[in-house]
C-alpha cells in the first residue's frame, strides 16, 4: 500500500529531475481558463510541502489529459504527480463533496454515477437483437466492455446499442456482462483513490477469470487505457504485497482498433455501407491519442465510409484540445472561468463547416454535446460516436 | 468530551426498485446495496469534529450480525477510537433495539450520545429518543447545529416550516442528528484497511444481561401502495374552483 502521508514524490515520480522549465504549464489545457498551474504543483511535490496541496482547490481542475507528460523534456510524468497529490487529499478525506460522492458510489454501487447496480443493464432494454451475456453462462470470443457512463447515461446508452448493432451486423462473436459488469476504476485512480483502484483491479481480474474472459473490446478509451497500462502496474504492485492476482493475459482493444483490423482483414468494407454525404470532423480523445498514440484507426474507419467528407481540426492528434471530461471532471465543475474547451472545440468545428463532430469516447460525447448547446449549434451540428455513424451507414 | 454514536446499516433504496419479498414481511434485498444510514454518517462526522476540536473519545456502536461490521470499520477510519457490535439480528422493533443500545451505553463513559435523526429503511425516528428516556438523560431531536459551551451544549433543532429552535442543554445528553449539520469526509479504502488495527468489541445479549424483550411493535404485512385512481386538478378562479369542488363533493354524497 502506498503510504501517501509520507509520500516522497521523488521516489515515486523522480520529481527532482524537474527543472521547472514550465513547458507543462504552457501546454496545459485547463491553465487556459483556470488558476491551475502544474509547474507550481510540481514545485510543491519537489519540496515535499504536502500540506500546501490543501490550499489548491484547483488541483481538481486537471482533466488528466496527459499533455504535460507528453511534452515534458525530462520525460517526467506531471499528470501522475497530480494523481499522487490528489491522493494526499483523498487519504485525509478532504475532497469536494461531489468527488466524495462519486468515489463512494464506485465503492458501493460499482459506478461513479450514484446509480444502483441493478440498473446497469437498462441500456439493453430497447435492443432489438439478442446479445450474449457472459455472466450468465454464454460463451463468446470477445467481451464488449460498455463502461459506467455508457451504461447509465441515457444519451450515451445509444452508443452502446449502436455498438451491439454494428458488431452483430459484422458477425463478431461477442458478449456483454450486463448487471455484472464492473467499474474499470480509471476515474477512481485519476481522482487519487489508489486503494479503491487496487480493490477494483483485484476484483475485476478475478471476475474476468471466472467468466473466462481474455479478449476485450472497450467503448471507452479510459477503460482501454486502464486495462492495458494501469492494471499491469497494479497487478505487479499487489503481488508484491502478497495478494494473488489471476495470471491472465488480457488482450484489450479500443473498438476503433478492432474495427480497423476488420478492415485489414476485409471483413469491413465500403461495399457494406450506404452513402453518407456529410462533412465530419473527428475529435481525438486524450486517452486514445495523447496517452496511447492511437491516431490512425479511428480515421481509417471513417475514411472508408462512402461519400463522407472528412475534415480535420487544426489542433489534432497529440495536439488535440482536451474536452475537459476526464480526471474526475465529470464530478467536479472546476474553478475555471470563461469559455469551456468544449465550446472552443465546437466553434472550431463550425469554422470547418462540419455537420458532425465524431468522437470515440463517452466523456467527449457528453462534453461536446453540452458545448454544442452552449454555442447554439443545435440546429446545424451533431455530435456522434463513430459507432453511431457506422450503425447508420451499414446496410 | 467522550461521545458515543449509534450507527446502522441500511439498504440504499434511493434509486433502486424496491420489491416486497414473498413472505410479505420484508423487501427483496439480494440486489440492493447496503451502506451506513445517511443520518448516522452525519452523526459520526459531528462526533469526530467535536473530538478534533475539544479532545476526548468517540465510540461507535451497532446491533447486528458480523456483516454489519464494515460500517463500524468505516467509522473507525473516519476517526472513531473504538467500536462495539452486539451480535444478534437487528431487531425490527425500535423498543427492543433501544433496550439493547441503552444496555451497551450505560456501561460506557460518555458525555454525549449521538444518533441519526432517523434511518433510511423504516424512517421511524424514535430509537434515539427511546434510548434517552431509558438512560434518563436529556435529549434533543433533529439537531442541525452544535455549539459547545462550558458543561453544556447549545443545540439548534430544525422544526417544520423552516423554523429553528435553540436550546442550552446540560451534559450528559443525547441528540438525534439531522443531515446537513456538517459535510461528512471521504473515507478512503486504504484508510478503512488501516483502521482494522483499531479495537472492535463484540458483545452478546447475555453479556449485557438482556433476556427476551417483548417487542412493542410487530410487523404484520408489507406491501407496495396500490396505484391511486386518476387525480383531477380543478382549475379556474378561486370562486369557480370552489363551486366545482362543492358540486363534485355533493355528487359523491359527501356534502
Amino acid at each position: 500500500m502506498m503510504e501517501v502521508e509520507e509520500t516522497n514524490f521523488d521516489e515515486l515520480y523522480e520529481v527532482y529531475a524537474c527543472m521547472q522549465c514550465g513547458k507543462c504549464t504552457g501546454s496545459c489545457a485547463v491553465s487556459l481558463r483556470s488558476d491551475f498551474n502544474i509547474r507550481e504543483l510540481m514545485r510543491i511535490a519537489i519540496l515535499g510541502n504536502n500540506e500546501d496541496v490543501k490550499e489548491h482547490e484547483e488541483i481538481w481542475d486537471c482533466t488528466s489529459c496527459g499533455i504535460c507528460t507528453v511534452r515534458c523534456p525530462r520525460d517526467l510524468k506531471p499528470s501522475e504527480v497530480i494523481v499522487g497529490l490528489r491522493s494526499i487529499l483523498v487519504e485525509e478525506g478532504e475532497v469536494p463533496s461531489t468527488i466524495r460522492d462519486a468515489l463512494e458510489s464506485i465503492g458501493n454501487n460499482n459506478n461513479p454515477w450514484g446509480r444502483p447496480k441493478s440498473k446497469r443493464a437498462d441500456w439493453m432494454k430497447d435492443l432489438d437483437v439478442e446479445v450474449k451475456n457472459l455472466s450468465e453462462g454464454d460463451e463468446a470470443e470477445y467481451l464488449l466492455y460498455i463502461g459506467c457512463t455508457a451504461s447509465y447515461d441515457t444519451r450515451i446508452q445509444k452508443v452502446s446499442r449502436a455498438a451491439v448493432h454494428v458488431l452483430t451486423k459484422l458477425g463478431v462473436d461477442f458478449g456483454v456482462l450486463g448487471e455484472e459488469e464492473p467499474c474499470c476504476g480509471s476515474e477512481a485512480r485519476m481522482m487519487g483513490e489508489s486503494g479503491l483502484f487496487e480493490m477494483l483491479v483485484e476484483d475485476n481480474m478475478n471476475l474476468f477469470k471466472d467468466f473466462g474472459i481474455s479478449k476485450i473490446i472497450t467503448l471507452s478509451p479510459h477503460a482501454y487505457n486502464t486495462f492495458t497500462t494501469d492494471y499491469k502496474d497494479y497487478k505487479k504492485r499487489l503481488e508484491e504485497e502478497g495478494i494473488e492476482i489471476p495470471n491472465l493475459e488480457l488482450d484489450v482493444k479500443h473498438y476503433t482498433q478492432f474495427l480497423a483490423e476488420l478492415i485489414e482483414e476485409g471483413r469491413l468494407t465500403s461495399d457494406m455501407m450506404n452513402e453518407f454525404n456529410k462533412t465530419v470532423v473527428y475529435h481525438d480523445p486524450c486517452y486514445l491519442g495523447k496517452r496511447n498514440n492511437i491516431f490512425k484507426p479511428p480515421r481509417k474507419v471513417l475514411s472508408i465510409i462512402p461519400g463522407i467528407n472528412l475534415v480535420e481540426f487544426e489542433r489534432r492528434e497529440d495536439r488535440s484540445l482536451c474536452c475537459e471530461g476526464a480526471g474526475g471532471r465529470m464530478w467536479s465543475e472546476g474553478t475555471g472561468t470563461g469559455e469551456r474547451n468544449a465550446v472552443i472545440r465546437v466553434r472550431d468545428a463550425n469554422t470547418l463547416n462540419a455537420e458532425i463532430i465524431t468522437v470515440a469516447c463517452p466523456f467527449c460525447l457528453s462534453t461536446l454535446e453540452d458545448g454544442r448547446s452552449t454555442a447554439g449549434y443545435e440546429e446545424s451540428m451533431e455530435v456522434k460516436d463513430i459507432f453511431e455513424i457506422l450503425d447508420e451507414v451499414l446496410k | 468530551m467522550d461521545i458515543i454514536v449509534s450507527v446502522r446499516k441500511v439498504p440504499d433504496t434511493a434509486e433502486a426498485d424496491v420489491m416486497v419479498e414473498k413472505s410479505g414481511k420484508d423487501i427483496e434485498k439480494s440486489r440492493l446495496t447496503f451502506t451506513i444510514n445517511e443520518w448516522d454518517n452525519y452523526a459520526v462526522e459531528e462526533a469526530i469534529q467535536l473530538k478534533e476540536k475539544y479532545g476526548g473519545t468517540v465510540t461507535v456502536i451497532t446491533v447486528g450480525p458480523k456483516d454489519v461490521e464494515d460500517i463500524l470499520r468505516r467509522s473507525l477510519a473516519m476517526g472513531a477510537d473504538k467500536a462495539i457490535r452486539v451480535d444478534m439480528e437487528d431487531p425490527e422493533d425500535a423498543y427492543t433495539l433501544a433496550n439493547i443500545l441503552s444496555a451497551v451505553i450505560k456501561n460506557q463513559k460518555f458525555d454525549l450520545v449521538l444518533f441519526g435523526a432517523q434511518s433510511g429503511d423504516f424512517n421511524r425516528g424514535v430509537t434515539g429518543v427511546l434510548v434517552a428516556r431509558m438512560l434518563g438523560i436529556t435529549h434533543a431531536a433533529m439537531v442541525n447545529g452544535i455549539e459547545v459551551l462550558d458543561g453544556s451544549i447549545k443545540a439548534s433543532r430544525e422544526l417544520e416550516g423552516g423554523l429553528n429552535e435553540v436550546y442550552d442543554i446540560k451534559l450528559p445528553a443525547l441528540f438525534t442528528i439531522q443531515t446537513g449539520i456538517n459535510e461528512p469526509r471521504y473515507v478512503s479504502i486504504s484508510g478503512i484497511r488501516k483502521a482494522r488495527k483499531k479495537p472492535l468489541e463484540v458483545l452478546t445479549p447475555s453479556d449485557l444481561g438482556i433476556g427476551s424483550i417483548e417487542p412493542m411493535v410487530r410487523l404484520d404485512k408489507m406491501y407496495l401502495p396500490p396505484p391511486g385512481k386518476l387525480a383531477e386538478f380543478i382549475g379556474g378562479s378561486t370562486e369557480e374552483a370552489a363551486a366545482k369542488l362543492a358540486s363534485i363533493l355533493k355528487g359523491k354524497g359527501v356534502l
